[in-house]
């Protein structure tokens, strides 16, 4: 029975369901083989870390909201290591042993030692954000935690220890709510400054429960006060100084989560974007000395689409069109659509979450850590989104849906398009657990993009990537000489016949993480790259030519070649 | 003596008046057994509560006896919406709208949908029909304002966001639409200045949205959630004729949410339905308290104190219902009217009709000037007015019987 008029479609609406299903039906069946392929291997890695969130039925908000992990070579033997922040004891929970932070070393053949003791970086703080960087420029790889309470900040010594620099480096930044970290070099000077992003002003005292329903529920975002954030300027002797209001960071208040550092506008210096809770993001655009205009609004990441303020969570940056400009992906909180920001070249985004499908499978769940990575190495870039709802009893007041769910995989189509393939994802997709925090790199050095998951109050998820494309890859890892010695904030090129790739080195992104200071480029079918430019922050550019594929790269500045 | 029991706390008082919410779903259901009004109450009533496969399940129930509750459909894809479910909702939409072609916002929605998914092109075809049913849908409007934003048709959508703000000047997100469409325009100052006015109007929201939020009390919307419940029951039984039942369930909402219009509408109704004017009165004053910059309350006050023979009451009403809706008719004709009634004040009847005519040029304003222009000894003016009257609304028994007075008094 055609029940529309043809003004409406130009066909009946029974065709037009008959469409939409053979639509549906299409997008499954074109990825049923599983071109990207993830298998849960948590089991075999030894791995015995538990996350707790110090809750015994108070509903501080804080708990709701941790943690975050790092993923990065502690010890420089080329494999990368697990660092996993966790919660602590709130007022009225005792625990037999404090719950501390913990490293897992990478022993390869996917077995992981936990080292935490040995390494001294067992924080019994309440961690919520990580970073990770070379502050002192010794060539190892040092971490910044950001906790709620005071903040800490571990020195690698070297040899496989850490010491708790915290009080002479001066980056304690006194008793907050922490939230995502970042190290990057504002004012081009070679060495790392910090930025420590704050969620609000809680306190026991102002602490509240809502109800829903008649329900109890975490309160929300609003119901506390708003913080700025802070920025530490490095002052090259291994001491920082707090310069949040000379950098004109402070000005503006907000309930920061994710974060990341990126080169939005492609003029050689790090900005800073941080996703705020149920508010107007901020993007710090830097004018290359180390102060910060907040243009977010104008620039069109403040609010979605349609001008709402989403409860953001995480954020990462990445070319998902492969256009030569760094777009970001943010998620959100429940019946919101995570979003994708195209980056027009021009300062200036564009909401392109529905015309792309970049939202698909995100709007029932709160969403967290995320990352736009090519799993299948075919040149472009897939998205990976960590959900879990952060109200841990949601069933009770929408027994449609639980606070334990399944992530969410989104391919790219190569046509500026994603399809949600998470049910064709493999048993790693098939995970039902509340999921905050996730980091991306390779862990077992095979060549493709390996994920760890932190879960709210569980054990953490491994998974492996097993997609069956023989594509392939390049990675790169950055020596400093001049600039900071990991090439945190270098903007990498790589061009391959048709294909040209960009990606920056970032410390702190996704949900309060960190991870990926090897890029990662997938490369289809081409076995040859071209040209490689990396451009350093504060330093100059070097050029490599006709580079094999397939390897993982380390270029040193200044050298103009690889080694 | 009685022991002395303890107040209950908040979170029973909660789950006490849920349960006598789902008490009285299931005694209507239990009254009216087989009626899918029943099962769509209590379908309802799950979904408010959270419980939104049972919900689903009574919906479809009722489906199976009524499959032209447009309503039920329309719920259902709102409810596959929250779940990002937009094939679903578009499916369940076209439903509605197969039973209902002309439902008001069923189109947007869909429209909404359509372009949660990806479907612009189609969105703004649909959206555009809903302008023709809702011409005062501003959501529409920028809900198309949206689309071809995306289409990066950007005249059409500043147009649309326009014509959004047109019609709700505080429409806070058709002026972040047009700062993009500005913006990608190029013209950073419009830009910048659409921006500006976003700001100002976001930050007032903010504000009323933390006054709320201090405010807010869970048991407060539990309240106001009961009351809908208790509105539903009692309409159900005021339509199958229990009068007596639903006027004490629709008190008993009264008592609950205070500030719910509906439920006073709804009494009201059962007054009237049960010739109890002056109990209608005191409720159409309750909702004249609630909104008294609402015009349409003032109208019906004075038409009841009228009926009452409450003149002077009924004169203050239509003033005030003057200086409310200066630009429309109603209250310069009822005033009209009252002054005939009553005999008195012809001259000023007389004017008042003319300016309701000049206003609005229909059968009933012409029959009151008719009227006017006969008691003011105007029969030249009395006899073709009173004729466009009728041949305007032939069906109306009163306008012929005019027509013969004034005939023979001619």
């Amino acid at each position: 029975m055609i029940f529309m008029d043809d003004r409406v479609f130009g066909l009946s609406a029974g065709r037009l369901i008959v469409d939409v299903l053979a639509l549906l039906c299409i997008s499954a069946c074109a990825y049923a083989d599983g071109a990207i392929v993830f298998s849960d291997i948590t089991k075999e890695t030894g791995i015995t870390f538990i996350h707790t969130d110090g809750s015994s039925g108070q509903r501080y908000i804080i708990e709701s909201v941790s943690s975050g992990l790092a993923l990065f070579d502690y010890d420089g033997d080329s494999d990368v290591d697990i660092y996993f922040l966790n919660g602590a004891p709130l007022k009225g929970t005792k625990f037999d042993k404090a719950p501390i932070n913990e490293l897992y070393r990478n022993e390869g053949g996917w077995r992981f030692t936990n080292v935490t003791e040995q390494a001294g970086v067992g924080d019994t703080g309440f961690g919520l954000g990580v970073a990770v960087g070379d502050y002192d420029n010794d060539g190892d790889l040092d971490i910044y935690v950001n906790n709620y309470g005071p903040n800490v900040l571990y020195r690698n010594n070297g040899d496989e220890t850490f010491t708790n620099v915290t009080s002479e480096a001066g980056v304690a930044n006194g008793h907050k709510v922490g939230a995502a970290t970042h190290f990057l070099d504002m004012d081009k000077d070679g060495d790392l400054d910090l930025f420590v992003a704050n969620y609000l002003d809680f306190t026991y005292e102002n602490h509240m429960i809502r109800t829903s329903k008649g329900i109890p529920k975490y309160a929300g975002p609003m119901d506390f006060p708003p913080m700025p954030n802070n920025l530490f300027r490095n002052n090259g002797d291994g001491t920082f100084t707090d310069v949040s209001v000379e950098s004109g960071v402070a000005e503006h208040k907000g309930w920061g989560m994710g974060g990341v550092c990126a080169d939005f506008d492609n003029d050689g210096d790090t900005d800073v974007y941080i996703a705020n809770d149920v508010y107007a993001n901020f993007l710090f655009e830097n004018d290359g000395t180390g102060k910060f205009d907040e243009i977010g609004l104008i620039a069109g990441l403040a609010y979605d689409l349609h001008g709402d303020d989403q409860g953001s969570m995480g954020v990462d940056s990445g070319d998902y069109d492969n256009d030569g400009w760094l777009d970001f992906y943010q998620t959100s909180y429940a019946e919101e659509l995570a979003a994708l920001y195209r980056n027009l070249g021009d300062s200036m985004f564009e909401d392109v979450t529905m015309v792309t499908g970049a939202g698909a499978g995100t709007m029932e769940y709160v969403t967290w850590g995320n990352s736009m990575v090519d799993f299948d190495n075919d040149g472009d870039r897939d998205i990976f989104v960590a959900c879990g709802h952060l109200q841990d009893n949601i069933e009770f007041y929408n027994n449609t849906t639980t606070s334990f769910v399944q992530n969410t995989l989104l391919m790219n189509t190569g046509d500026g398009k994603f399809v949600d393939v998470s049910d064709q994802g493999g048993n790693g997709m098939k995970v039902k657990l509340r999921s905050r925090a996730a980091g991306f790199d390779d862990l077992d050095n095979d060549g493709d993009v390996d994920v760890v998951i932190l879960n709210s109050r569980r054990e953490p998820t491994v998974l492996r990537n097993d997609s069956p494309a023989k594509n392939h890859w390049l990675q790169v890892h950055l020596k400093g000489v001049k600039t900071n010695r990991d090439g945190i904030g270098a903007r990498v090129k790589v061009v391959s016949g048709d294909l040209t790739l960009i990606d920056e080195v970032h410390s702190g992104r996704g949900y309060q993480s960190h991870y990926g200071m090897r890029l990662h480029f997938g490369l289809g079918n081409r076995d040859k790259i071209d040209r490689i430019e990396v451009r350093w922050i504060g330093g100059g550019i070097d050029i490599l030519k006709d580079v094999e594929v397939d390897q993982l790269l380390t270029i040193t500045e200044g050298s103009g070649h690889a080694q | 003596m009685l022991p002395v029991r303890e107040p209950l706390s908040t979170k029973q008082e909660i789950v006490a008046l849920k349960n006598e919410e789902m008490e009285l779903a299931e005694q209507l259901m239990r009254d009216f057994p087989g009626r899918d009004d029943s099962l769509v109450i209590m379908g309802n009533l799950c979904y408010r509560h959270g419980n939104v496969i049972k919900a689903l399940e009574f919906w479809n129930k009722a489906l199976e006896i009524n499959p032209k509750r447009s309503d039920v459909y329309r719920s259902m894809a709102l409810s596959s919406m929250k779940k990002g479910k937009f094939a679903d909702a578009v499916a369940q939409f076209l439903k509605a709208l197969e039973i209902e072609p002309q439902l008001p916002d069923v189109y947007s929605n869909m429209g909404h949908a359509l372009m949660m998914s990806g479907q612009t092109k189609e969105a703004i075809k649909v959206l555009e029909k809903e302008i023709q049913i809702s011409p005062n849908s501003g959501f529409a409007y920028f809900l198309l304002g949206q689309a071809y934003l995306q289409q990066k048709e950007y005249e059409k959508a500043k147009e649309n966001y326009e014509a959004a703000i047109k019609i709700n000047p505080g429409y806070t997100n058709a002026y972040y639409g047009i700062a993009s469409v500005y913006a990608k325009l190029g013209n950073r100052d419009k830009a910048k200045e659409y921006s500006e006015n976003f700001k100002k109007l976001k930050a007032e929201e903010r504000k009323s949205l933390k006054g709320r939020k201090i405010k807010y009390d869970d048991f407060v919307e539990t309240q106001k959630s009961a009351a809908i419940t208790y509105i539903n029951v009692g309409q159900a039984y005021r339509e199958n004729g229990k009068l007596v039942k639903a006027e004490e369930l629709l008190k008993q909402a009264a008592g609950l949410d205070p500030e719910n219009i509906v439920c006073f509408l709804e009494l009201a109704t059962l007054y009237q339905v049960s010739k109890q004017p002056s109990k209608a009165l005191q409720m159409y004053k309750k909702i004249r308290d609630i909104q008294p910059e609402s015009a349409v309350s003032y109208l019906v006050i004075g038409i009841l104190s009228s009926h009452l023979k409450r003149y002077d009451d009924s004169e203050e009403a239509f003033r005030k219902l003057i200086t409310l809706a200066p630009q429309k008719s109603d209250g310069y004709r009822e005033l009209a009217r009252l002054y005939l009634k009553t005999g008195q004040k012809f001259p000023q009847a007389r004017q008042l009709a003319e300016k309701a005519l000049a206003l609005e040029a229909n059968a009933p304003n012409y029959f009151v000037l008719s009227w006017a222009c006969y008691a003011n000894g105007d029969i030249t003016n009395a006899l073709p007015t009173v004729k466009r009257a009728i041949e305007l609304d032939p069906g109306n028994q009163q306008y012929p019987r005019l027509y013969k007075q004034i005939q023979r008094g001619y």
